[in-house]
């Protein structure tokens, strides 16, 4: 063999550094969200904490295993802005796991997926679109519970 | 026409001219055309009509059009990709446009493979898509055995592909659609609100701009059949006519499939946080068949492997030739008999195996996820802002290079077609550095700067193999059995 004269090995070398520093700075930098129970409405709290409108709330349940049910919100800031939320609660962190990578995968073409799923405890909230001026209202809110 | 001469591999087989125009358009359509777009398509309802159509003039009439004419212009050298964007920009262009299709792959190998497990597991016992180890077990079937059937060289994959996506993609979404039909002949009520032009127009503003960049990438794959120009019995008469009937059937189906389902079941039942699955699960049921179900998960599953073989082969393919031509150590040389890049496909399969564990074993690590996600699509976007630039720039550069097939309009058609295909990739780029809401002010910043430099640190090794290359490189190879 070669190798060592040709320099494949100094090439596989960099190559896998190159892969892996992007990723294992991921793991790293963001680490798994813990499986905690979370007590009451944990988005309506947010809401009301953020100052934003609850204008309606229905029950939903996911068709996914280990859901446990859950709520669609709507929500109104102070403009007038309208914007619908879901959460659904999971019995356990496996469940919960398997519903985030259940979304994970499901993006469009090769594109992320369509919405964004924000892990509070043992709830799952549904956020789309991802870059609306009522979720970064409620961000924060959403923060606190995540951390609690 | 060119500086080069044909670059046959210089171990293993030459390749044999087994591709047809139905086999080449088969291979495209195996790559873009997902039934897992359609549920969260139908969403939109009549929109979504809308949506599709700034998808197919902002991307996949452009794209369609530049791989027909750079295909037909260099139909005697191999590489796809690789080869069109050497040709404008020399080998540092052409490396770093393949290496980031092929790198964007990697990352995006496990969300595919994950897909399929789980729609399998909804065939067996649905539980089974929440656990771990049937997951990866699945996941490393479907990589490997798709690995294998590229080790078996283009007579097998293209007959694997051909079959497989007739099976997997173009009946079930057929399917959809004569469901679809005869939900609206039958009687019952569409969903749907009465047709109107106005309702087919999409809401542009800031909160859809994510949306309208993914919609942008949602025909991406239409330059799979350009890897397999050497194979290709008639590249300057097939290639047109291939990516034609492929943006048709993809098309159609797409539009046709997603409006099935919107007639059917109601947006707010459309759960975008669960799966295609669950969505089938709604139609079929609404239907009144739900035995059908099973079945069709069965070939979604099948439709979601033949996308994975046509991204897993065809920048392999396109790796393959950097390595004979002497940009890559030896190693990355070896083809086997079939012809096939064999250290290519066993390196992506190891890589690949290796952020499938992460991902199966590390599902919570959602953000995480989302940053990758991110970068495999800057990645992405660089490769078509290079085959866009590309063909503009040809035009200039080679002016009198015979193109069997050359777009219309000369030097403003040109740029008309690159210029808008390459405006929608861009604004994909830029769009898709944009943080999501929940982030602070800090993460936001760390976010955007983060997936430039992941994307910077995916595409720049092309640059150092280049400064590495020794003469020896080039003589090298080993053929093995």
């Amino acid at each position: 063999m070669t190798q060592g004269k040709d320099g494949s090995w100094a090439v596989i070398l960099v190559l896998l550094l190159f892969f892996m520093l992007p990723i294992g700075w991921l793991l790293v930098t963001y680490t798994a969200e813990p499986y905690h129970a979370v007590s009451g409405e944990p988005l309506r709290d947010a809401a009301q904490a953020a100052g934003i409108t609850v204008v309606n709330a229905t029950d939903t349940m996911w068709p996914v295993g280990g859901a446990v049910g859950g709520k669609t919100y709507t929500l109104s800031d102070e403009s007038g802005n309208i914007y619908t939320v879901q959460t659904q609660a999971f019995d356990s962190a496996e469940s919960r796991d398997a519903a985030v990578q259940l979304h994970n995968s499901q993006s469009i073409g090769r594109g992320k997926p369509v919405g964004k799923l924000i892990i509070i405890g043992n709830y799952l909230v549904y956020v789309q679109p991802y870059t609306s001026g009522i979720l970064k209202k409620i961000a924060p809110e959403l923060r606190k519970l995540q951390a609690a | 026409m060119s500086e080069d001469s044909a670059t046959p591999p210089k171990n293993g087989m030459a390749p044999q001219k087994v591709l047809g125009i139905f086999a080449l358009a088969m291979i495209n359509v195996a790559a873009v055309l997902s039934i897992r777009n359609f549920p969260s398509m139908a969403v939109y309802g009549w929109e979504c009509i809308g949506w599709y159509i700034i998808g197919t003039v902002l991307f996949l009439i452009p794209i369609s059009l530049a791989g027909a004419e750079l295909a037909t212009m260099l139909a005697d050298k191999d590489g796809g990709v690789y080869a069109w964007c050497k040709e404008a920009f020399g080998e540092k262009g052409g490396f770093t446009a393949i290496f980031c299709e092929w790198s964007n792959n990697l990352v995006w190998f496990p969300t595919v493979l994950a897909f399929i497990a789980s729609t399998l597991a909804f065939a067996i016992s649905p539980d089974l898509a929440s656990n771990p180890v049937y997951l990866f077990v699945v996941m490393m079937i479907a990589f490997w055995g798709t690995t294998a059937v590229a080790y078996f060289g283009e007579n097998v994959s293209s007959k694997f592909q051909n079959y497989g996506v007739i099976l997997g993609s173009i009946i079930p979404s057929i399917l959809i659609i004569g469901l679809g039909v005869y939900w609206s002949l039958s009687g019952a009520a569409i969903v749907l609100p009465p047709f109107s032009l106005g309702e087919i127009v999409p809401t542009l503003d800031l909160s859809t701009l994510p949306f309208f960049a993914t919609v942008i990438l949602l025909f991406a794959g239409m330059e799979m059949a350009g890897f397999h120009a050497l194979e290709t019995k008639n590249p300057k008469t097939d290639f047109p006519k291939a990516m034609a009937i492929s943006a048709v059937i993809i098309f159609f189906c797409t539009v046709m499939a997603t409006l099935a389902i919107a007639f059917v079941i109601p947006a707010d039942q459309l759960n975008l946080a669960a799966g295609v699955m669950q969505a089938i699960e709604y139609f079929f049921t609404a239907l009144n068949i739900p035995g059908a179900i099973a079945p069709m998960a069965v070939l979604i599953t099948i439709g979601g492997v033949v996308s994975l073989a046509a991204w897993l082969i065809g920048p392999a393919k396109g790796l393959g030739v950097v390595a004979n031509e002497g940009n890559m150590p030896p190693l990355f040389n070896r083809t086997n008999k079939y012809g096939s890049p064999v250290a290519v496909l066993v390196i992506q399969a190891l890589i690949g195996t290796f952020i499938s564990l992460l991902y199966v074993f590390l599902p919570s690590v959602n953000q995480a996820y989302w940053m990758l996600s991110a970068m495999t699509v800057e990645l992405l976007c660089i490769v078509y802002i290079l085959i866009f630039a590309a063909l503009i720039k040809l035009r200039y550069s080679k002016p009198d290079a015979p193109r069997p097939f050359k777009i219309p309009g000369g030097i403003p058609g040109i740029w008309l077609i690159g210029g808008m295909g390459a405006f929608g990739v861009i604004f994909a780029f830029v769009v898709g550095l944009m943080p999501t809401g929940d982030f602070t002010s800090a993460e936001a910043v760390s976010y955007t700067l983060g997936v430039l430099l992941g994307t910077f640190l995916l595409a720049v090794p092309p640059l150092i193999f280049l400064k590495m290359k020794k003469p020896g490189w080039i003589v090298s190879g080993t053929k093995e059995g």
